[in-house]
């Protein structure tokens, strides 16, 4: 296992979202939402996306990073803005704002295909629809 | 039909580590029943983890009856050390995994020997991110630096030191050799986690040891 926090969340993730596609579905995309705290690079956190789904139904699967940001209070003037950093001078002229931030790492959502049919190369072989599906359609 | 893709977004909200939360709650309510105070020590490589327990089990002989959990990404030497000062060591080789998990710890736990034990020292794999995101059914979590790392490493861990319920700062006895920058140090600790007690040692030379064991005798009454 590679030395980086995001490999071992992306396993963790890749396995418990196969345990819930559905028999006939190819996973489209995969929505998470992180916290701050967590200090994910969401290119780094790609890339072990991509590794540890390769050869899976979720192969070429999208990973959606919803990174919930820092929330800066400066103790001066009292403004409170979002940042992706931490450590950042509030406009008032403040050098230390407080920086809070949560730890949350949770799977939303996934959005999965049905193919018509049609034979894919995906690794989960496309059944009949079971007209189930409603929330959208677009061309390929 | 053939070109149409339909899609269909399904709603899951849960826990991506949910399945380790669990276990480290059972491991939790497992200490709890055996009144054993648990302790996740985390730092990065270098930073004195093996010699502060060392330092620590030293001391605490006949005052408390402790038990060490050691992760080592490949080698038992941390585990060997640790069994100078205390008979109950588990060493837990994490293989290149670089951080120790509930399940882990679970498992640890059932080799030894908890009759009696009312301390539990988890040194995690050197890392100071991964370990952080974890749970292992700690009690408490302790973030360990040294005056060696550099005096930019809590403002760039800052998961860790929010996690923290202590920050130790070890190798203060190399002060006079280094340019490290204590009050800035602390000061970015203040920033992200204004009461979290800060507390200098020196693992080689005991310094700082009475305010680091006080906090333990504390913590863990």
């Amino acid at each position: 296992m590679p030395d980086v926090h995001e490999f071992s969340i992306a396993d963790a993730l890749a396995t418990q979202v196969l345990r819930h596609v559905p028999a006939h579905g190819r996973v489209h995309e995969v929505e998470i939402r992180v916290g701050a705290l967590r200090g994910l690079e969401p290119a780094a956190m790609e890339m072990c996306w991509d590794a540890v789904t390769h050869d899976t139904p979720l192969a070429g699967s999208v990973l959606v990073m919803d990174i919930r940001p820092w929330s800066l209070t400066c103790p001066t003037c009292g403004r409170v803005w979002e940042s992706p950093v931490p450590f950042a001078d509030c406009t008032c002229g403040e050098v230390a704002p407080r920086p809070t931030a949560t730890d949350e790492l949770d799977l939303v959502s996934m959005t999965v295909e049905d193919e018509d049919g049609d034979e894919d190369e995906g690794p989960v072989a496309a059944a009949t629809p079971d007209g189930g599906a409603e929330a959208g359609e677009r061309a390929s | 039909m053939s070109g149409t893709v339909r899609t269909t977004r399904l709603p899951i909200a849960e826990r991506v580590l949910e399945v380790n939360d669990q276990l480290a709650e059972g491991v939790r309510a497992d200490l709890a029943r055996r009144g054993i105070f648990a302790i996740d020590l985390i730092g990065a490589p270098g930073s004195g983890k093996t010699a502060l327990l060392e330092a620590t089990l030293q001391r605490l002989q006949g005052r408390r009856r402790p038990a060490v959990l050691v992760g080592d990404l490949a080698t038992r030497r941390d585990g060997d050390r640790l069994a100078r000062w205390c008979d109950r060591v588990v060493q837990i080789s994490t293989g290149e995994g670089c951080h120790l998990e509930a399940g882990q710890v679970r498992d640890a736990l059932g080799q030894l020997d908890l009759d009696g034990v009312d301390l539990l020292f988890i040194e995690n794999v050197g890392n100071l991110i991964c370990p952080v995101g974890f749970d292992l059914g700690q009690s408490a979590k302790v973030g360990l630096f040294s005056l060696t790392e550099g005096d930019d490493k809590a403002a760039k861990h800052p998961y860790l030191v929010t996690a923290a319920d202590v920050i130790l700062l070890n190798k203060i006895d190399l002060a006079p050799y280094l340019t490290f920058d204590r009050a800035g140090f602390e000061a970015d600790v203040r920033q992200l986690n204004p009461t979290v007690p800060i507390l200098g040692i020196s693992a080689t030379t005991g310094e700082g040891f009475d305010a680091w064991l006080g906090w333990l005798e504390r913590s863990s009454a």
